[in-house]
């Protein structure tokens, strides 16, 4: 499951701050013109990211197969026109080229995730962001990553109660029923303990945030986010690379 | 000192606790016993101020749990039944950390507390590890350790052994004799008694919501029965 994992690689130790920064740049520079040479270069720096976040692109994938499956979708339902020829492949492909671009922006995403504790994320937003919005910002982005793994979990645990029981001879409505009552009513369970630990533990608002601080590699990494970004004004069909 | 005064408590039309008073005096070790719905941890929860009584007063350090939440949550450390339930974070130390952060104290002095907390429950050093890959033990130490970083007066542990084997009781016991030791008050909601009788300075039996016995663990023994909790062997 996707969360945070200690370590100490070079991804670990930047700055979550330049860490925002960079998926901001890598963000704009893939939803630029979507060409080929582009899509080379976003996944080359996808898979650079991630390796250098000791995490694996399988991982990640993985972690991400829902998104995915409803992106392959995308150039699928582009291919069917109403009527005759029923099946066009231009706009399969153009479709496809644009799905595509969102992959490198995952596996970027699941990096971070792996790479920078909550808390550290937290401090970043409340950090950047001033002011009551940035508090809700931070409070909603640390909850929603620690509890959406939670959250997957528990579903997993119902699917596998489900199937224990011979549920997989039961109809996929049947199925989606059960699984979609019992999660609501988890994530609601999940919300109330939430909010009591919480409470125990005198949640505040604005708390002592972790330490923060930029070294010269962030610094890079900001200068590397502001190149990646400005790569969309450049035509790099044009340059020798890729004539 | 934890004093709870004529309270009352109720979920709907069932009252679960009936004009309740007790006192927990400042280094004591207490026992709540009671079989499930007895309205143990409803009682608890009353402490550091998570539910609010239908009637009485719950006073910790002579000061209002309702009225002063924040006061009575940072003077008793809550262990949740389930330590699942209660972390908020990802690793050991950040969760460790979560309660001091909220009181807005140095960073210096939570690195201290975090250190001393884990050291406290024989975790030191293991601040970066992910909560869910240690094992039940462990988490439920982690959930101590997470109560002690507020520096309680009072430590209040919800069926604490519940789903631990017996290395992880143990180590859980430890843990709990060297904050006594300490002049922590120590209250355990349980149904399982078993190592706590000749720990405990006095048992208290609650059944429907009401106090059947308060009295030393040696008098408690013969008592127990009548409330359908089983004597340790």
């Amino acid at each position: 499951m996707l969360t945070y994992s200690p370590g100490e690689t070079i991804v670990h130790r930047l700055d979550p701050r330049s860490k925002l920064c960079f998926q901001l740049g890598f963000a704009i520079a893939a939803f630029g013109s979507p060409t080929i040479p582009r899509l080379f270069g976003l996944f080359a720096v996808g898979f650079a990211v991630v390796w250098l976040a000791g995490f694996t692109v399988r991982r990640a994938l993985r972690a991400y197969w829902f998104v995915l499956l409803v992106l392959a979708l995308g150039p699928l339902i582009a291919a069917v026109t109403i009527g005759s020829p029923w099946l066009r492949l231009d706009p399969a492909l153009a479709s496809l080229r644009s799905v595509t671009r969102i992959v490198p922006i995952i596996l970027v995403s699941a990096a971070y995730i792996h790479a920078t504790p909550i808390r550290d994320t937290r401090a970043a937003v409340q950090r950047t962001v001033p002011g009551k919005a940035g508090q809700l910002l931070g409070v909603g982005v640390a909850l929603t990553f620690r509890y959406v793994p939670v959250l997957r979990e528990d579903l997993r645990q119902i699917q596998e109660a489900i199937s224990v029981r011979g549920g997989d001879s039961r109809s996929v409505r049947d199925r989606a029923g059960r699984i979609a009552t019992l999660s609501l009513a988890r994530a609601i369970g999940r919300s109330d303990q939430l909010a009591v630990a919480l409470q125990a533990r005198c949640f505040a608002w604005n708390p002592t945030l972790p330490r923060l601080s930029f070294s010269r590699m962030d610094y890079l990494v900001v200068l590397c986010s502001v190149l990646l970004a400005v790569t969309v004004l450049l035509p790099l069909e044009t340059l020798v690379l890729f004539p | 000192m934890i004093t709870v005064r004529n309270l009352t408590h109720s979920f709907g039309e069932a009252v679960v606790l009936d004009d309740i008073s007790l006192q927990i005096e400042d280094g004591e070790w207490v026992v709540l016993a009671g079989p499930n719905g007895s309205g143990k941890t409803t009682l608890v929860r009353q402490f550091n101020a998570l539910l609010e009584p239908d009637e009485g007063t719950v006073l910790v350090n002579g000061r209002d749990a309702h009225e002063e939440p924040v006061a009575a949550r940072t003077s008793v450390g809550m262990v949740f039944q389930s330590p699942r339930d209660q972390f908020v974070a990802a690793t050991v130390g950040a969760d460790v950390a979560f309660g001091p952060e909220n009181l807005g104290l140095s960073h210096e002095e939570i690195d201290r507390r975090v250190e001393e907390s884990l050291a406290a429950v024989n975790m030191g050093g293991r601040a970066d590890e992910r909560i869910d890959e240690l094992s039940g033990g462990e988490q439920a130490r982690v959930a101590i350790a997470g109560a002690l970083a507020m520096e309680p007066d009072h430590l209040v542990l919800d069926e604490p052994f519940t789903g631990l084997d017996w290395p992880a009781r143990r180590s859980l016991l430890d843990a709990l004799d060297e904050r006594d030791a300490a002049g922590t008050s120590i209250v355990v909601v349980t149904h399982d008694l078993r190592d706590l009788f000749e720990r405990a300075d006095r048992i208290v039996g609650i059944a429907d919501g009401s106090i059947s016995f308060d009295c030393p663990p040696e008098r408690a023994r013969e008592k127990l029965p009548d409330i359908d909790v089983r004597n340790p062997d």
